[in-house]
């Protein structure tokens, strides 16, 4: 009935290590299509498109190119086959003009080549035009906003000739009116015959600009239907689909009625988080849902004092606080466990003793006088308490596997015995028995009195560990439910599909 | 787990000998038995002259002070993967402004000296705020103080202006010694014990290491990396007002080229000495070996008959300073380069 | 407009000094010492032309002085044996790119820091020829003097030349897509890489390059002198780097370009003779240099600040 189609994925499978994050994925893209993939955060939609675009090989299934069997991509014969992807953070060069970057991207040109600039410039123009954008070829990519250096990455794609081009959650930084712009570029690859793969959890744009959509789920695709025979419930059915179940340490007490943490209408416009209120109480884990994007990271930096708030008030056990820097936040009480291990949490090349003691150093080592024996006893316990699997406190952060790092950068918070731990993604990228040993750490520590805010894309993981959920969507808080709420519930506030700010 | 402890203790001391700073002490004490045995001589009168002589080992010791201080001033500054090109420059200026205030301004020696010492560490203060509440790099900045501090002492001295006749009190500082040792070996010993315990044993050290390995990470831990960087600086201009002091000590006078080229020889202590250009590992004690290593070279040098003959000691020590530093540099990132180079050439397990 | 702000301003201060001589000190501008100027400027804006490449790239090469003095030598005592010009000069470029390669291998292959690396080159040359020269002067033959053309004309030649040069290398960079390359590789190696340029390649041969341009800016100083003294080129690498970094090049790499190098170069190269003919002595002059760095970098530097706010 319809010709062989633009790319068909068959069986496809992908696994990491011990993490099978693809289990068998059946995709199929048509020209001049627009099919959106959907799925939460895991479900396997950055692995998938990983594959396509040639970054990953996939370990079992096929992939089908117009009919062509294709094995063994590579990132640059998947660009030379017409496969193009738009990521939300452009890879553009910051110093030179747009008409440079796209000429760059575009032409394979030889060093001793003569560049000809009013074609460059002609050339982007027309690109640009195409786009309906109003971006000069000769402006410095460095000068343009975030949304302008996305249009420029689409100009590339558009450039470069892609039958196929994937769109990873393209409108999370624009404006309404961008917006529109988008749209229209899309529909219009759409009638030239170009296949999209748009991705995003705007359900309305998905019902707006998609043909078809695919859900993700655990790594399987879960149904593909034709955006107008399902509606918004059905669609967040196929996302969530099975029972919760997975076991959660049973939360061992109610938290106390004492407030611990208040915010009041916190917002920073640099990072777009906006009008965020709610409390925690001693002894609570409130967790923070939503989708990637969402702002929950942005929050968490608000709080640690990385990228301050410039509105609203943050109250910690009545004190009203002042986050001007890291330093300020961890004098106060606050500990961020950060949600980029390798970049801002252990230390590889230091020693785990050395991670330990990282952020007490003025209570640990009043003098500044370091204290070998007692840094090592004080190590020897946290290894014990959390059951940290190393070759002693001596060893570097390099040598522990992914879930000892997590409990060793836990670890060193917990020595500040802070008032509020925040927890970004603690058991990402951690395998099973550390999960549940770091879930069981973080239920102790409630019992004890800590007030703690566990950020997790993980919906099980949220819904079944926290007291309260609050979940948030474009930078604000859309809604704070109970905890062991239905996943369907979760997900239909984070994707802001029912009723707006409850508080 | 753990290993039992006899085994782990075994390890550990076989690991420390094959450490870096334990390769270079063996490097050091080969290149030292070399220049004895082929620059000690018995000259006519049946004197031993020459390298083995212990006047000669506390010339070294005494030449040795001045790069030996700027070394252990760039140590905490390359362990936070920062670099300080400035410091030969800052001893010209601070010798200088040592011998206006003493000799224009008739202040005397110790109250000179205290201030020459305050106004080093406001020198290094200017490459502190520059670099850090700018967030400018340090190799621009301490390349334009280079050219401003030895431009701000040849001004000040006309070009041609020497300070000279300082009392006999204060040139016992650099000529004479004290306790058996050079006098200003002392006060290196004691500078040494500083900045060792400082790099070593306290908050400081582990911040500064931290920073050289992951300044994000020292951010995001709560750690005033900002501070931190600003007292590495301003304690490497400190440092150097010392040298300064000293240097005019054992010249007797103070010039306005005073310490020039000196960054290249502290900059080949401090790498020699195992400290990595890259941030965050590195040792004083590494330092000072290879602070003795340098020294024992330049000196020996010296006492070789062929060096002699062609009156070419310094040029000699230069050049095989330069040689040294690159094989050092090489030495250091070859690990790295032969793990690239196999893990290219071998198949990677999916 | 916008975009040459940085490069329009030092041309706006460079106007600011040439009118304050014009008004303080008009002999200034007569044209025999000018003209001594600029020809004696000539070597030294070569060089900041392949200075400003390799910072572009992210790098940096003090050993440039030394790589001066080195070439100076070799090629006077060819000359002074009796080699003709025509293969002098090849020779000096030859031997500057050898010497730039050496430089090069270590840091684009190696991947170590250029600072450090060319520190220690600096040193090892100027050691070296100290050693082997002993700081002996080499008497060069009247044939090499200008060319063998009279004063007047050889200094229009060494100026033309210069000049020519760099428009040549300013419109290569622009419409070249070797240049280009460099500009790429500065910005962002990586994206560099991905686009399908070769980082290492590119920062090797800047290397050479410099080295090159070394050779040939030692033989235009080579025509203006009698004889080559041990210590020519001693200090060229703060005068050119001081010269590129005023002009707009960022030590960041990826911004800036040649016209800004040689306004900063002329800007730099009247503090001299201005500070004679104001009264002021002359061994200010390296306090003003360093001065003149630093202002240029921070300036740069609370520009990026406002910028990113």
């Amino acid at each position: 009935m319809s010709p062989a189609p633009l790319l068909a994925l068959r069986q496809l499978v992908k696994n990491y290590g011990g993490v099978r994050a693809l289990r068998g994925v059946d995709f199929d893209l048509q020209a001049g299509e627009v099919h959106a993939l959907l799925g939460e955060n895991g479900a396997g939609k950055s692995t998938l498109i990983k594959v396509i675009t040639g970054a990953h090989q996939p370990n079992g299934g096929t992939l089908t190119l117009a009919g062509q069997r294709v094995a063994n991509l590579t990132p640059s014969t998947a660009r030379a086959l017409g496969i193009a992807c738009i990521y939300q953070q452009p890879a553009l060069f910051p110093d030179l003009t747009v008409a440079e970057n796209l000429a760059l991207r575009l032409e394979a040109t030889s060093a001793s080549s003569r560049i000809d600039w009013p074609a460059r410039r002609a050339r982007a123009e027309q690109w640009l035009a195409r786009l309906g954008a109003e971006i000069s070829p000769e402006a410095e990519v460095r000068s343009l906003s975030m949304p302008e250096q996305q249009l420029v990455e689409i100009a590339c794609a558009l450039g470069a000739g892609a039958r196929i081009v994937i769109m990873d959650e393209p409108t999370a930084s624009l404006t309404q009116k961008e917006q529109r712009l988008l749209f229209a570029v899309v529909r219009d690859l759409r009638k030239n015959g170009v296949g999209v793969i748009y991705i995003s959890h705007r359900l309305e744009e998905i019902f707006a600009l998609a043909d078809r959509v695919t859900v993700l789920r655990d790594g399987q695709s879960v149904g593909t239907h034709a955006v107008g025979d399902i509606d918004e419930a059905g669609l967040i059915r196929l996302m969530v689909g099975r029972e919760v179940a997975q076991i959660y340490p049973a939360a061992e007490s109610t938290p106390g009625h004492r407030v611990a943490l208040s915010l009041r209408a916190v917002g920073c416009r640099a990072s777009g988080v906006h009008n965020v209120s709610f409390e925690v109480r001693s002894g609570e884990i409130f967790g923070l849902g939503g989708l990637v994007g969402a702002g929950r990271t942005e929050l968490a930096r608000i709080l640690f004092g990385i990228t301050p708030a410039d509105s609203g008030e943050i109250t910690l056990h009545g004190q009203r606080l002042t986050l001007r820097s890291p330093q300020a936040a961890v004098a106060q009480g606050i500990a961020y466990v950060p949600e980029d291990r390798r970049r801002h949490g252990v230390v590889l090349e230091l020693s785990i003793a050395h991670n330990l003691t990282m952020a007490i150093h003025r209570r640990f080592f009043p003098t500044t006088w370091l204290r070998f024996g007692a840094e090592r006893a004080l190590a020897l316990d946290f290894i014990r308490d959390l059951a940290v699997k190393c070759a002693g406190p001596d060893a570097p952060g390099g040598s522990l596997s992914g879930g000892n790092q997590q409990k060793v950068s836990l670890a060193r918070w917990l020595a500040t015995k802070p008032k509020l731990l925040i927890l970004d993604e603690p058991t990402q990228g951690v395998d099973v028995g550390a999960k549940s040993e770091i879930h069981k750490i973080i239920r102790r520590l409630a019992k004890e009195g800590l007030a703690v805010i566990l950020i997790s894309s993980d919906l099980p993981e949220v819904i079944g560990m926290s007291d309260r959920i609050g979940v948030m969507g474009g930078g604000t808080l859309r809604a704070i439910l109970p905890g062991g709420s239905a996943p369907h519930d979760v997900m239909a506030a984070a994707l802001g599909t029912t009723e707006r700010g409850a508080a | 787990m753990s290993a039992s402890p006899s085994t782990q203790t075994r390890r550990d001391w076989k690991a420390l000998l094959t450490r870096h700073e334990m390769l270079l002490l063996y490097v050091l004490i080969a290149e030292w038995l070399f220049f004895y045995f082929a620059g000690t001589t018995t000259n006519r009168r049946g004197v031993v002259v020459g390298f083995g002589t212990l006047d000669r080992q506390f010339d070294i010791l005494r030449h040795s002070c001045e790069i030996g201080l700027l070394a252990l001033a760039l140590t905490p500054v390359i362990i936070t993967a920062g670099i300080d090109l400035s410091i030969g420059s800052l001893l010209g200026l601070c010798a200088i402004l040592f011998g206006k205030l003493w000799h224009d301004g008739g202040l005397p020696i110790p109250v000179a000296a205290g201030l020459t010492l305050a106004l080093g560490a406001l020198a290094g203060g200017l490459n502190a705020i520059l670099i850090t509440a700018l967030r400018l790099p340090p190799l621009i900045v301490t390349l334009g103080t280079y050219s401003l501090f030895r431009g701000l002492a040849e001004a000040i001295t006309h070009g041609a202006i020497t300070y000279t006749d300082f009392p006999a009190s204060f040139l016992f500082v650099g000529q004479e010694r004290w306790l058996g040792l050079p006098t200003q070996a002392w006060i290196f010993l004691g500078v040494a014990l500083g900045v060792g315990l400082l790099v070593h044993r306290t908050t400081f050290g582990r911040a500064f290491r931290t920073i050289g390995f992951s300044p994000e990470g020292a951010r995001y831990a709560g750690l005033p990396v900002a501070r931190r960087l600003a007292l590495v600086y301003v304690l490497a201009g400190l440092i150097a007002a010392i040298a300064a002091i000293i240097y005019t000590a054992r010249l007797g006078q103070a010039k306005a080229d005073a310490g020039t080229g000196y960054e290249l020889f502290a900059i080949t202590a401090v790498v020699l000495g195992g400290t990595s250009i890259f941030g965050g590992s590195g040792t004083v004690h590494g330092t000072l070996l290879g602070v003795a290593a340098i020294a024992v070279l330049k000196n020996g040098l010296a006492c070789l008959p062929v060096v002699m003959r062609m009156n070419a000691a310094e040029e000699m020590s230069g050049l095989l300073t330069g040689a040294l530093l690159l094989l050092a540099l090489t030495a250091g990132v070859l690990p790295k380069i032969l793990s690239r180079f196999r893990a290219r050439h071998h198949a990677p397990a999916p | 407009m916008k975009r040459f702000f940085r490069e329009l301003s030092v041309l706006g201060a460079l106007a600011a000094v040439l009118v304050g001589m014009a008004i303080f000190a008009p002999a200034f501008f007569s044209p025999q010492p000018l003209l001594s100027l600029l020809t004696r400027e000539a070597p030294t804006l070569v060089v900041a032309c392949g200075m400003a490449c390799v910072i572009i790239t992210r790098q940096i090469d003090i050993s440039v002085g030394s790589m001066f003095s080195v070439c100076s030598v070799c090629a006077g005592l060819l000359a002074a044996r009796g080699w003709p010009l025509l293969l002098v000069l090849p020779a000096s470029v030859a031997l500057g790119a050898l010497l730039g390669a050496v430089n090069g291998l270590l840091v684009a292959g190696l991947r170590l820091p250029s600072i450090v690396v060319t520190l220690a080159t600096m040193v090892t040359l100027r050691q070296g020829l100290n050693l082997v020269r002993q700081g002996e002067f080499v008497n060069l033959p009247d044939r090499i003097q200008w060319f063998g053309l009279s004063q007047m004309a050889g200094q229009l030649v060494l100026v033309g030349a210069s000049v020519v040069f760099l428009v040549a290398l300013a419109l290569a960079m622009r419409h070249v897509a070797a240049g280009r390359f460099v500009y790429a590789v500065g910005t962002d190696a990586e994206a560099a890489r991905l686009a399908g340029i070769r980082p290492q390649l590119v920062t090797f041969l800047v290397f050479i390059f410099i080295g090159a341009l070394t050779g040939l800016a030692a033989m235009m100083n080579l025509a203006q002198s009698p004889q080559v003294q041990p210590l020519s080129g001693a200090g060229l690498e703060l005068k050119v780097i001081a010269a590129v970094v005023v002009g707009g090049v960022a030590i960041s790499g990826g911004r800036g370009n040649l016209w800004g190098a040689f306004t900063g170069l002329l800007l730099l190269a009247c503090v001299s003779p201005a500070l004679i003919h104001l009264h002021i002595e002359a061994y200010w002059e390296k306090a003003i240099q360093g001065a003149i760095i630093l202002l240029a970098v921070v300036a740069d530097g609370l520009r990026t600040r406002r910028l990113n706010r």
